[in-house]
């Protein structure tokens, strides 16, 4: 188990390198222009020259990425553009609020994914099995730049009960929340629910469970005791899975809301060509991403002996 | 020799004046363009009004008092991006000014009427050849670090703007007052790299409230210019002091700036000892809500904001269906223009230009794009509200003529364009651009759009061969002439290099005589009309949305901010 989880950090790490390098290549690789992005178009070619000398720039190629990787991994990853401040004083904050709605949001998806997955998933092709299909792949359908203003026409303009945008400037307002939340509610649930489902269902048809209810358990026995354990493995891993979506997923919803996270953050940085906040939001999101990963296959051969004891 | 003429303080008052009276009284000028000359030439708004009273036999159109008392206390907390704003002179864009304005003060103030009245100069006087203008400085204005606001703080800030090292879009505002003179550096192709700087002697400290600028050549537009949104004066060690206004914000306005954060928060807090009248708002909030308008309007439905800065047309409907909103309209000389650059290929080629101008129906570009609300352009970019607008004949879509001008161009086999486009002012500009490409189709012009985001396009305004860029409403026709299509200058993104235009330009802008320099002006407009530079589909109108609990607000048709009597009910 040992041995699996520091291959699995070491295939982490290397990813990221990896990651790390083609990033750089990309972003930096003519200084040229870099200095024209950090000091703006309309800066003249001495001064360019002069920032580049000041900043090292001049250097072989790298040198100057080891010199930058071990920056970035201290967390200095320089100056935002926009923003006029170190980029980790924007980044953490920014990343703070995705993480507060993607809890919010994982808070509400994964009780009711997994109830109504279980619930559709213990009798496959029942009544309530197919409502909960239908509603879950509907919902699931309706991409979020639409379900936004739909949701935003409704509780805004018409009933007038909620927010329509979820800035915070106030201090942090649950109640700016709620859209946001359920949009990505309504986006994402209705997948975790079809996995669930899913697995539930595929539990239900083995030998084991058959033979449980044969012997005359309880069915209420039989599902919380027997089919249960073995059908959360899979849901785990997509959970898992929804935490890389959500950093990414989240971008629409932060923009549409004017929600100050992270996907705001990587738009505006994009946009603006804010290269050093670029650099910093992509190295979270390949972090994010790739630790995810590690934390459900190593989760995943927790969770299930077959894997755990082979 | 002129008899010198005084007004009732004993004040010389402009020998053009009277004439401006008697223009008046025969109906030659329109009772707008009478106040907003008089006052120009340093006659008090006050007087202006009454002047003009007389003359038409009407009341006082000052407004009466406000039907309301105003109630001071409250914050106005207003949807816009918040930008950074670390030097008032390099500004490229409305926001910023709009953060800084009611900290940082500007010499003159145009109203939402376009009358330019008197703010940190208490009055001003033009010589008879409009080359020396005289600024006397209100006194007992205080900076907010508790120094006296004198002629240093505007010496310093002229020399400033018109220093090439600044890097302030200030220096073709002010073209009479620059020279052009060799760097000593040479280009790849062995040229002497050519400056804009400053002349020698431009500005003048006469005493500690008096300053006189020394101009090259006449220039009308002065008092006009220095309301522009990069002349905010700051204080005089405003360079030594870090020169960053967001750190170190120095200001003669009645608010402080009490909390900055790009991208999401700007705060302004009541000063005291404001040397102007008492102001009501306690404090003015800029929130930040990013690029989407509609989530701005959505902002004030929620009551989560009591204004939103502008929002696009396509939104009318949406801002006047929210309950207890009230929207605001102005007809403005804001516009875009898809500017060729003259001096590179395709674009070189005159006949080329002139077919694309052939394929254009302006008309019907505005009432697909921004639902008939402005006027249709003439690709001269001056503006049927310009008081010096001529009257063209139209322009016509001419299908055949569009073919021969191709023929003879050498594209007869048709051509492919592609045009940036940034969609900087809303989605009009793709709607317009959408339309003109249709109606360039026929003729077999195929127009390529190409869609960035603003700030991508900000990026290469000036760079790209073909782009549609935004241009912001400016009081004056000439003004914005010289602005961009003089040669050579800063923001002349269509690198149009006419002589003999800008000989015109010159004679117009010293012009005082509204009919005279409309004379000037139509031959001016024509030449760049007929050269084809640019073409501009329309004229748009401006929109705001504020709640109803904004009282004594008006739109500028800058929309620039100015919250000196906007009350909370």
């Amino acid at each position: 188990m040992l041995i699996f989880v520091m291959r699995r950090i070491g295939a982490m790490v290397l990813t990221m390198v990896v990651v790390s390098i083609l990033l750089f290549l990309l972003l930096e690789y003519s200084p040229g222009n870099v200095a024209t992005k950090v000091l703006g178009p309309y800066s003249s070619e001495e001064q360019r020259q002069i920032w580049l000398e000041e900043k090292g720039y001049n250097d072989p190629l790298p040198l100057r990425y080891l010199r930058w990787l071990g920056k970035a991994v201290q967390g200095d990853f320089g100056d935002s553009i926009k923003y006029k401040v170190p980029v980790s004083e924007v980044l953490w904050p920014r990343l703070g609020n995705t993480a507060i709605l993607g809890a919010a949001t994982m808070a509400v998806v994964i009780p009711l994914a997994l109830v109504l997955g279980v619930l559709a998933g213990m009798r496959e092709g029942s009544g309530t099995d197919r409502s909960i299909s239908v509603l879950s792949i509907i919902t699931t359908s309706v991409p979020e730049f639409a379900s936004a203003p739909m949701l935003q026409a409704f509780f805004v303009f018409y009933l007038a009960l909620l927010p329509g945008t979820s800035s915070m400037i106030g201090g942090f307002n649950p109640v700016e929340l709620i859209l946001p939340v359920m949009v990505l509610v309504l986006y994402d649930f209705g997948y975790v629910t079809r996995m669930t489902r899913a697995s539930m269902a595929e539990v239900m048809t083995t030998h084991y469970i058959r033979t449980a209810v044969l012997k005359g358990l309880p069915y209420k026995m039989v599902i919380m005791k027997h089919a249960l354990r073995n059908a959360l493995i899979a849901p785990f891993t997509v959970v898992m899975l929804q935490i890389n979506w959500l950093l990414s997923g989240v971008i629409v919803v932060e923009f549409f809301f004017a929600y100050k996270g992270f996907g705001f953050l990587i738009l505006d940085a994009s946009l603006n060509k804010d290269i050093f906040l670029i650099e910093a939001c992509a190295m979270v999101a390949v972090f994010v991403a790739v630790a995810t990963q590690a934390l459900a296959d190593i989760g995943y051969t927790y969770l299930n002996p077959r894997i755990r004891f082979s | 020799m002129t008899k010198d003429l005084k007004d009732e303080t004993g004040k010389r008052i402009h020998p053009y004046v009277p004439e401006l009276c008697e223009q008046l009284r025969k109906g030659e000028v329109d009772r707008r363009e009478f106040l907003r000359t008089v006052c120009l030439l340093g006659v008090s708004a006050g007087a202006a009004y009454g002047m003009a009273g007389r003359i038409l036999g009407e009341g006082s159109p000052m407004r009466s008092a406000l039907a309301e008392e105003p109630k001071t206390g409250g914050t106005l907390r207003v949807g816009m991006q918040v930008q950074e704003m670390t030097d008032p002179a390099t500004f490229n864009w409305t926001e910023p000014s709009n953060q800084s304005r009611h900290t940082v003060e500007y010499l003159t103030r145009t109203g939402s009427d376009n009358i330019t009245r008197p703010y940190l100069a208490e009055n001003w006087e033009a010589s008879d050849d409009l080359k020396t203008w005289t600024f006397k400085l209100r006194q007992g204005v205080k900076w907010s670090n508790g120094d006296d606001f004198n002629a240093d703080d505007v010496v310093f800030n002229v020399e400033r703007w018109l220093n090439p090292d600044t890097g302030s879009s200030n220096i073709g505002l002010f073209s009479n007052m620059v020279e052009e003179v060799d760097t000593g550096k040479k280009d790849d192709q062995g040229n002497p790299v050519m400056s804009k700087r400053m002349t020698e002697g431009a500005v003048e400290k006469v005493d500690d409230r008096t300053v006189r600028l020394h101009l090259n050549a006449p220039d009308l537009s002065i008092p006009e210019n220095l309301y522009n949104y990069p002349t905010a004066i700051v204080h005089r060690r405003f360079s030594e002091e870090g020169g960053d206004l967001s750190k170190n914000p120095v200001g003669t306005g009645p608010y402080e700036l009490a909390e900055f954060r790009v991208g999401e928060v700007c705060k302004l807090k009541r000063r005291d000892n404001y040397w102007g009248d008492q102001t009501f708002l306690d404090e003015i909030h800029y929130i930040d809500l990013g690029e989407d308008r509609s989530a701005w309007l959505a902002a004030l439905a929620s009551k989560q904001v009591d204004m939103v800065w502008r929002f696009d047309v396509n939104q009318l409907e949406v801002a006047e269906g929210i309950p207890g909103v009230v929207v605001n309209t102005a007809i403005t000389a804001q516009t875009a223009v898809a500017r060729m650059q003259v001096d590179k290929a395709p674009f070189d080629n005159k006949k080329l230009r002139q077919a694309i101008q052939a394929c254009v129906d302006h008309n019907a570009i505005l009432q697909i794009a921004y639902r008939g609300k402005g006027a249709p352009g003439e690709d001269h970019h001056v503006a049927p509200i310009h008081p010096e607008y001529a009257e063209l004949p139209r322009l016509k879509q001419d299908y055949d003529k569009a073919k021969q001008l191709l023929k003879e161009a050498g594209h007869e086999g048709g051509v492919t364009l592609p045009i940036d486009i940034g969609n900087t002012t809303g989605a009009w500009e793709l709607d317009a651009m959408q339309a003109f490409k249709q109606q360039c189709a026929p003729a077999g012009i195929n127009i390529e759009l190409n869609v960035m985001p603003s700030s991508q396009y900000w990026d290469i305004w000036d760079k790209t061969p073909f782009g549609f860029t935004s241009w912001t409403h400016r009081p004056l026709g000439v003004m914005v002439l010289n602005l961009g299509y003089r040669s050579g200058v800063p923001w002349n993104e269509s690198h149009y290099a006419n002589p003999e235009f800008d000989k015109l330009l010159d004679q117009a802008t010293a012009t005082l005589d509204v009919d005279a320099r409309r004379k000037l002006m139509a031959k001016a407009q024509k030449m760049l009309q007929d050269d084809a530079v640019i073409i501009q589909p329309l004229w748009r109108a401006e929109f705001t949305a504020t709640a109803e609990k904004v009282k004594g607000y008006e739109i500028h048709p800058t929309v620039y901010h100015q919250f000196h009597k906007v009350w909370l009910a």
